[in-house]
């Protein structure tokens, strides 16, 4: 089903009684869900307001992200948090839309500078369980009148409700980037050495480790700036190996998981302290490892149906199983008390058990 | 404003609540004799005031812990507290309810370079925070005006922000985990010291729940290397709607200054006179600080001062030393507190988009004399968070009321060219009664539900945020 | 804020003055982050605002004050620094005053209570009374684990080891200046200070005269009235001002004076105040010139303008009284003076609080006094400094009792920087 409308869609939940599945563009979503009535957000689509002189975007869920990124580049802008193309990791083909990056909270490299998609979200519109159109944040960049149901919103994977619309606050592209790399660091080292990058005060836009490939450090910003920055970073880098310059496009590598592109085997996405990670990676036993947001995420790619999390034990952070099936859950179990919590919620805002069954925990 | 109407069986039980806190508490952490509980009955917001059944001052989780169960099984509300310098009246007591404040558990448990965050008790004031980690040559980003005093308890239950959000970002965005005791009194550990949840992103939603949804007792925040420097300038303009454009065009220009305050005369003179910054004497007045090496500041300035001179600035001053910023930042931080000296105020806090400045402050400025009373304006216009300060006289009968009318007037003209009732300081009593302005039933049904969840007995802050009629029938459950 | 006095109380100038001061205060609650007593024990009643509050309900009602209101009430330092730290100009000081002078007028103090503030009122004041009770308690000191009550016990630990013997610089009489006379300043001597140590007035005396002053040393002035000012008992307090005022106007009647310097800043602050607290009544215009004349001695060298100095290789962590610092709001000059003499200058962390000395506070409030004192100790020896120096005798008392470091006044740096002896403290070790 492919509703053509907000009240379409409401009406069209309202009257549900069956469960369905929901889906954008169908290039990123995780765990297996169903059965149900595949249910499309496409239809809502388009830009409802764009100020580039208040940094602001409003659009609808089904935009594809593309034709969203083409706008605000005609205007010198973009979306903060650099969403990943899962395309190539997960084996799909489709049309990525700005509700699936909002509904997996998609963020890339950036994300360990200027925040996650759900940090530049200040609006949302959703059409709860029971066919109800709900509105919670605005169009403006500072907002606390009422609960933060955008955050919520973020990162629930299609299981609170269907986004219709998000509004997005947006930075100015920036003049120009620059990267760093570093080779030969082990990956406790690496970890180091981007730990240094981030803790200087010469504002790291990215910061990576590609296992074989180099430890990479990215800044952006006014020609002199990042010229200035990058003389400094490499003073702060040599204590660790030879610095060099590197190709801006090894960010697209890092923020898709290129190096995993056509290898067989489960993928794994683990959210840790940055300090923490090697020994994990160590732990799991991983075919392929690539460190981005200065270690604080970290992809594995293992054999198919190993059960990381029994691998890893307990560690302060979460595995998710973004690609492959197996008995263990893809998304990460949570303590009783906190599922509980999401359990609770779900039943709130979809009392009728209708969106994305079996997703994200018991239903 | 109403409150709801006390709970007589609550009251009636009055001894053996405060025995069952003696029970579960140190001595000096129980307060309840009514000379005492009166320093407790409002916080920032001295408009309305109420004595509290009792106050408990713990200074461990596991305490919180105890008295939540006590209060839970007693039926007790609780109202939390941090510093107590709501604007918004956040943790106003009523007379059945314990105010829970948290302002002694101010411990640093943890601090992490390398993973750069730190971990502290929730009653530690916000700049305390930066004061732990300063030495190492980091800080914490937001930066509320009260941030001397506030605690980051209260920042995480209002959300708040600061003259560097633009940057860096409110408290949910600093925000990676919370140690939260529930009403129930079950201690649960939200995120940590790591990126992202797991799951729901309820760590999101418990920042700015106004102490609805839990009491957080302890935090893990993001912290920031410092940067190498920051220079602020300041730019004085003959009128509020010059300063707005400016402030319009240096958005546009692709910069993103770390800082765009804006003053307008009453405003500066004020504060000149208790901070004095030498700002310049001016119709409306912009701070805005850039931050980078020196080079990286001049190159910033330049380019800031091309856009300023197109709008015929009367004043462009470049902070000269350490000493004059740090002068320049004191007196915009001191601005509501300095507003004292002109007479009473209400601080609005509406949130409008960018382009919409100059419009807002003219309407301001004509519902200002409608009304009679004197508006100052002082805010934060790189991101649209407007801080009208209402000046009346609070011993001249019904100059509240008229002061609260026009404010009501204010936020309503905020919600109507598309922004919201409060950018920061969130909407406590202050402002419930206007949510119905900003949302729809049915918005607010959903907001509700997130507190069911939590506090299936509505015992946690319950009669802020939202309107009573809207929460009638919870409460009363 | 609002307030709710008759029309009746506001005719009262007290109430009135009270009035505006309350009236001022916007609840912002920013004080309470510099307050040392909120910061030991965390409790908004122990806040300049939660005892703005006590205080306003107190006299709103006009009721007798009660133990509660009293506990909190007597725990404030008078330190002062909510005065810097607010933005809303809230003139803390004379609205405590006000409490102290309705507590000790509506309150009945338990016995012991009054007992210990009698007596300190009664001793401490004079010099000669003090004096004798240091000697007989040093006598007692041994004794001082026996007596239970910690406010007597705080008084003996108080005691120096060394008590000195009565310096004739302090008796009425002129120093003439050497060389050519800039100046004719009348020194304050003290009270309390000239029975403790009287090795600052000397220095004081040497270095004015140096520095081309004439030092007047006043017939008929004692006690500034600030340690019973603050025991809110005005009219004792108003009694020692009054003398002082009396002595100090015949000297400007006489040979004219450019300044009257104080070299305890306790003192220093309450001198400065006499013009506020006599604004009414015969004495006003006389008060308000010895007001006007009242100086710090930093305050003064600055004007006079010391010789730059030769590097010493010597640390000095300057601790910053709060009379000084949010009394006074003096607070580069004694640093600047330091540095320019050839001192290393060093300031501890928090160099905003109180280190509990505070006139009497130590001796009525000792377990606050001494949680103040631990962390003024810790911040400064964290500096490793070689000597600390401070402007007020209470606060060196206070910090020379918790560290090994030596502790001088910073006049007698200053003294010894310019051609003056070496300070005894340092000379000791």
């Amino acid at each position: 089903m492919r509703p053509g409308s907000e009240a379409e869609l409401a009406e069209l939940v309202r009257v549900a009684n069956a469960p369905f599945v929901l889906r954008g563009g169908g290039t990123r979503g995780i765990g297996a869900v169903g059965p149900g009535e595949v249910l499309e957000t496409g239809g809502l689509s388009g830009i409802t307001l764009y100020e580039p002189g208040a940094l602001t975007l409003v659009v609808k869920a089904g935009t594809p992200l593309a034709q969203v990124e083409a706008a605000l580049a005609a205007e010198g802008q973009r979306l903060p948090f650099e969403p990943p193309d899962m395309r190539g990791l997960m084996g799909r083909s489709g049309e990525s839309t700005i509700g699936g990056v909002v509904a997996a909270n998609a963020s890339g490299p950036r994300r360990v500078q200027a925040g996650a998609c759900r940090d530049s979200m200040i609006g949302v519109r959703f059409v709860d369980g029971t066919g109800t159109v709900i509105r919670n944040g605005g169009r403006v960049m500072k907002n606390v009148t009422g609960y933060d149901l955008v955050k919520l919103m973020a990162g629930s994977h299609g299981t609170l409700g269907v986004i219709t619309e998000v509004a997005f606050k947006l930075l100015p592209a920036p003049e120009m980037g620059a990267t760093l790399r570093v080779d030969g660091l082990e990956d406790a080292r690496a970890v180091e050495a981007m730990a240094a990058a981030l803790g200087s005060p010469f504002d790291v836009t990215g910061a990576a480790h590609m296992p074989g490939l180099g430890s990479f450090v990215r800044v952006e910003g006014f020609e002199t700036s990042v010229r200035y920055r990058v003389g400094e970073l490499t003073k702060v880098l040599s204590r660790f190996g030879a610095v060099d310059e590197a190709d801006g496009a090894v960010w697209q590598a890092v923020r898709d998981v290129v190096p995993f592109h056509g290898r067989d085997g489960d993928v794994w996405r683990l959210a840790v302290t940055p300090s923490e990670a090697a020994r994990l990676v160590a732990r799991a036993g991983a075919e392929a490892a690539l460190y981005d947001w200065g270690g604080g995420l970290v992809w594995l790619l293992v054999a198919p149906g190993v059960d990381l999390r029994a691998r890893l034990g307990v560690f302060a952070g979460h595995a998710t199983r973004v690609r492959g099936a197996g008995g263990t859950p893809a998304f990460p179990p949570e303590p009783a008390a906190l599922a509980a919590l999401s359990a609770g919620l779900r039943a709130k805002f979809d009392p009728k058990g209708l969106f994305n069954p079996g997703l994200m925990g018991a239903v | 404003m109403d409150m709801p109407v006390p709970d007589p069986v609550i009251l009636a039980k009055r001894a053996r609540i405060v025995a069952r806190l003696a029970g579960v508490l140190p001595a000096d952490a129980l307060i309840t004799d009514p000379t005492e509980t009166r320093a407790y009955e409002c916080d920032a917001l001295t408009a309305y005031r109420c004595l509290p059944m009792a106050v408990v001052l713990p200074r461990t989780t596991e305490e919180v812990a105890a008295v939540m169960r006590a209060c839970h099984e007693e039926g007790v509300k609780v109202i939390p507290r941090g510093a107590g310098t709501s604007l918004a009246g956040g943790s106003l007591p009523t007379p059945d309810a314990v105010v829970l404040g948290v302002a002694r558990m101010n411990a640093v448990i943890e601090t992490d370079y390398p993973n750069r965050f730190i971990r502290v008790q929730a009653g530690r004031t916000n700049l305390s925070v930066t004061g732990a980690v300063e030495a190492a040559g980091f800080f914490y980003a937001p930066d509320p005006s009260s941030q001397l005093a506030c605690a980051i308890a209260g920042n995480i239950g209002m959300n708040s922000g600061g003259a560097h959000c633009l940057k860096y970002g409110v408290t949910t965005n600093n925000l990676l985990g919370v140690t939260m005791v529930t009403m129930a009194g079950e201690v649960v550990q939200v995120g940590g010291p790591y990126m992202d949840a797991g799951g729901l992103d309820l760590l999101g939603v418990i920042c700015g729940s106004e102490g609805q949804l839990g009491v957080v007792t302890e935090a893990w925040l993001r912290i920031l290397p410092k940067p190498e420097g920051a220079r602020p300038v300041l730019m004085g303009f003959g009128s509020n709607e010059v300063a707005g454009a400016c402030v319009s065009d240096i958005i546009k220009g692709g910069l993103l200054p770390v800082a765009i305050e804006f003053m307008d005369r009453p405003c500066i003179e004020a504060t000149e006179a208790f901070a004095k910054a030498g700002y310049p004497d001016c119709e409306a007045l912009l701070i805005v600080e850039v931050e980078g090496s020196p080079a990286e500041i001049d190159e910033q300035l330049a380019r800031i001062k091309a856009i300023a001179a197109r709008h015929n600035p009367v004043a462009y001053r470049e902070a000269a030393s350490e000493d004059e910023a740090k002068r320049i930042w004191l007196g915009r931080k001191s601005a509501f507190g300095a507003m004292g000296q002109m007479g009473d105020y209400i601080c609005l806090d509406g949130t409008i988009p960018v382009s919409e400045l100059s419009f807002v402050l003219r309407r301001i400025a004509e519902l200002s004399d409608g009304y009679g009373l004197r508006v100052a304006n002082v805010f934060h216009a790189g991101d649209g968070n407007m801080h009208p300060l209402i000046i009346f006289n609070a011993n001249k009968p019904g100059d509240l009321d008229l002061a609260e009318a026009l404010g009501a007037d204010i936020l309503k003209l905020c919600v109507e060219v598309g922004g919201c009732l409060t950018g920061e300081h969130g909407v406590g009593v202050e402002k419930r009664d206007l949510m119905d302005v900003q949302f729809t039933r049915e918005d607010m049904e959903a907001q509700l539900r997130v507190k069911d969840v939590f506090d299936p007995g509505w015992l946690l802050n319950p009669a802020k945020v939202f309107p009573l009629y809207v929460t009638a029938s919870r409460r009363a459950a | 804020m609002q307030t709710n006095f008759t029309a009746d109380q506001l005719a009262i100038p007290a109430l009135a003055r009270s009035n505006e001061i309350l009236r001022s205060c916007v609840h912002c609650g920013f004080c309470t982050a510099t307050c040392p007593t909120y910061q030991v024990l965390g409790d908004e009643l122990d806040s300049p605002r939660g005892r703005i509050y006590l205080i306003k309900e107190m006299l709103e009602t006009g009721r007798a004050a009660d133990a509660r209101t009293v506990k909190h009430i007597d725990r404030c330092l008078s330190c002062l620094s909510c005065m810097t730290t607010c933005p809303s100009g809230v003139h803390y000081m004379h609205l405590v005053d006000h409490a102290r002078a309705h507590i000790e007028a509506t309150y009945k103090r338990p016995f012991t209570d009054r007992a210990m503030r009698f007596v300190l009122a009664k001793v401490l004041p004079y010099p000669m009374r003090f004096r004798v009770a240091l000697l007989l308690a040093k006598i007692g000191r041994p004794f001082a684990r026996l007596i239970p009550d910690a406010r007597v016990q705080a008084m003996l630990d108080m005691v120096p080891k060394r008590v000195p013997p009565v310096s004739r610089n302090d008796d009425p009489q002129s120093f003439a200046p050497l060389g050519a006379r800039k100046m004719r300043v009348a020194l304050m001597t003290g009270c309390a200070q000239k029975a403790l140590n009287t090795d600052i007035n000397d220095a004081t005396i040497r270095l004015l005269q140096r520095m081309g002053c004439e030092v007047v040393v006043p017939r008929g002035m004692g006690c500034c009235g600030a340690l019973t000012h603050h025991m809110g008992r005005e009219d004792e307090a108003h009694g020692f001002a009054a003398a002082n005022i009396r002595a100090f106007m015949a000297e400007v009647e006489s040979d004219g004076l450019d300044a009257i310097v104080i070299n305890t800043s306790g003192c220093g602050t309450t001198v400065k105040d006499y013009g506020h607290m006599f604004r009414s009544g015969a004495e006003a215009e006389a008060a308000r010139q010895v007001s006007a004349l009242a100086c710090d001695i930093s305050e003064l060298l600055v004007r006079i303008g010391l010789p730059q100095g030769e590097a010493k290789g010597l640390r000095v962590a300057y601790h910053a009284a709060c009379s000084l610092q949010h009394g006074q709001q003096i607070k580069s000059a004694p640093k600047d003076l330091l540095k320019r003499v050839g001192f290393e200058v060093v300031e501890p962390a928090d160099a905003h609080l109180c280190c509990g000395s505070a006139g009497t506070y130590n001796l009525l409030q000792p377990e606050i006094s001494k949680e103040l004192k631990a962390r003024k100790v810790r911040t400064l020896e964290a500096k490793a400094p070689d000597v600390i120096s401070a402007g007020n005798i209470g606060c060196m008392m206070q910090i020379g009792s918790g560290t090994g470091v030596p502790v001088v006044h910073t006049v007698e740096l200053l003294d010894w920087a310019t051609g003056g002896p070496k300070p005894r403290a340092l000379t000791e070790v």
